[in-house]
């Protein structure tokens, strides 16, 4: 009797805590769900009240953004591309050598750490208005190359602070075996922790990937036509004269599907990169 | 060669290994936040992009103008009140939904996709979702016989609270998850062998264990929502008045819209002093702490 008792109430907390996931899962995808279904609607389903779930799905919205007169649209998912590819591989080539630099030998572990971690507490605004100037002399201003290296200085502190949560796992004896051998630091991180650091390093580009993408206030000071990105040019079709919903719905959806798609195998490093940062920053 | 010099050859490699990361960082944000620096007490703008020394006069104008102190305390207050919602609702949903997701990591995964979005298209989703009058949200409720306009100056601060909240829960929740799934098998087992059950282990064994986590989660949604840009700026601009102006947009206005160069250089120094001192000081209590 008792135990039938225990498996019915576990059976209901069970069922309860099925509800609970199906609520908040619904509730925070809401907008990500409606804008999507929208996107693939007929003018004439997206009008319809009561609003439909089930309809025959159309691309001509996509079509009609991609095709854009007034918006490039391709253009700035190019942009966007490009941008967050060049600035993580830009972070991943300074920071490693530093991580490893910094484990194995300790310089700069307890003053550059510190301040490189703590970065990413400041806000950007900060930033914004000297980086305005700047690439307004230096002629950077609207232009890939400065956005990446935007996006590079945002994913420095995580980068670092992944690599040297990795470096640290590295065996000291790899390091010793090369080093007796004769190799030099350089060619012990070349042929000994490069090879080690593949899904480290998958890790860190699919994060600053993803940060990168959903940059947001750089590529509005910084950008007016030429390397707009997408989290950017998105905004255009909602402020040119009312809202277009079924191409701007288009646009929203490829604008977050690439760091959607990332973020479903990223998720876990990213409590795994703050946890680590407290324990060791 | 002697010992010694091996030992400093090794170092001096070290330090080659980290020379492009400091010249990296030096010329993009130590060179800049010196020109700032000048800038703030310069006469700077569009104009004149080198300006003439003027004194304090900057701080002065930054300081007396009580528009900044309006964006700071909208600011602190969406801060204060996003990271409490945030966490408090993440750690109930820990306890409620650990037992599920403990196996089912594609769970998880559907209830991380909100913070892969880029905040600002998040916020223009929103936009079209709220829409007074064909937003999916203000339908269905007008179909159950409600009328409300989640845009409009009575309800604007509640709805950019609303969808940081329904944003960052997820973040919050992921740190919680994490760390209590660390907290081992065994010594949950030992918990209940000894008599410890429901609230009393939670209270006593689990907390305290995550508390750490706790920490890093209150403190990164705190600074994260103090600086909140994104989602406002494309949702309201700021507006209407003043009446959501965080302090990065309050810059921002003071920049681009408005033109008074040296007054935003101004308060943009005193947000750095501001925030430097907060990491000090929240550095000095996790380091006392452990």
């Amino acid at each position: 009797m008792i135990v039938s008792r225990h498996s019915r109430i576990d059976s209901v907390a069970h069922f309860l805590r099925w509800v609970v996931f199906a609520a908040v899962a619904l509730l925070v995808n809401f907008p990500i769900l409606s804008t999507v279904l929208t996107s693939f609607k007929t003018n004439a389903d997206i009008n319809a009240y009561p609003p439909k779930w089930i309809f025959s799905p159309t691309l001509e919205h996509y079509r009609a953004v991609l095709a854009s007169p007034n918006v490039n649209y391709s253009h700035y998912i190019m942009n966007s591309i490009v941008i967050a590819t060049l600035g993580t591989i830009f972070a991943i080539v300074l920071t490693l050598p530093a991580a490893y630099a910094m484990v194995r030998q300790g310089v700069g572990r307890t003053w550059l750490l510190p301040i490189i971690t703590n970065l990413r507490a400041l806000p950007l605004i900060i930033f914004a208005i000297p980086f305005y100037f700047m690439y307004k002399q230096v002629g950077l201003l609207d232009t890939r190359i400065g956005l990446a290296l935007i996006s590079c200085i945002i994913n420095i502190p995580i980068a670092l602070v992944m690599f040297v949560g990795f470096v640290q796992d590295v065996p000291r004896e790899l390091d010793d075996a090369a080093k007796i051998d004769g190799a030099s630091m350089w060619k012990t991180l070349w042929h000994v922790v490069l090879p080690l650091s593949r899904p480290v390093m998958l890790a860190v580009f699919l994060l600053s990937f993803i940060y990168s993408w959903n940059e947001f206030l750089f590529g509005l000071i910084l950008t007016t036509k030429n390397a707009v990105p997408v989290t950017v040019g998105a905004t255009f079709f909602v402020t040119s004269r009312g809202i277009e919903w079924g191409p701007t719905a288009a646009a929203m959806t490829i604008g977050i599907l690439p760091p959607l798609i990332l973020g479903l195998f990223a998720y876990p490093y990213i409590g795994k990169s703050m946890l680590a940062g407290a324990v060791k920053g | 060669m002697s010992y010694a010099s091996f030992e400093t050859k090794e170092q001096a490699s070290a330090r080659a290994l980290l020379v492009p990361l400091c010249l990296f960082m030096g010329a993009l944000l130590g060179f800049p936040t010196l020109i700032n620096l000048w800038y703030s007490f310069s006469d700077v703008s569009f104009q004149n992009m080198i300006g003439s020394f003027v004194g304090i006069d900057n701080y002065v104008a930054a300081v007396t103008n009580p528009k900044m102190w309006q964006a700071l305390r909208f600011s602190l207050q969406f801060a204060v009140i996003c990271t409490t919602i945030e966490v408090g609702a993440a750690l109930i949903l820990v306890f409620i939904l650990h037992p599920l997701l403990v196996k089912r990591p594609w769970m998880t995964a559907i209830l991380m996709l909100p913070m892969m979005v880029s905040p600002a298209l998040m916020g223009v989703m929103y936009r079209l979702i709220l829409n007074e009058f064909t937003g999916a949200v203000p339908v269905y409720l007008e179909m159950m016989g409600y009328a409300v306009n989640f845009l409009g100056r009575g309800n604007i601060y509640k709805t950019v609270v609303a969808i940081e909240v329904l944003q960052w829960t997820p973040f919050a929740f992921l740190i919680l998850l994490t760390a209590r799934q660390t907290v081992s098998y065994e010594l949950e087992e030992a918990a209940a062998v000894d008599g410890a059950t429901g609230f009393r282990s939670t209270f006593h064994i689990l907390l305290p264990m995550m508390k750490p986590a706790l920490v890093i989660v209150l403190f990164v949604r705190f600074i994260d929502s103090f600086r909140v840009f994104d989602h406002i700026y494309v949702l309201t601009g700021g507006g209407p008045g003043n009446l959501t102006t965080s302090i990065s947009i309050y810059i921002y206005k003071l920049f681009f819209v408005q033109n008074t160069l040296g007054e935003a250089v101004a308060v943009s120094i005193l947000l750095l002093l501001m925030s430097l001192t907060l990491i000090v000081v929240a550095m000095r209590l996790v380091v006392r702490r452990s």
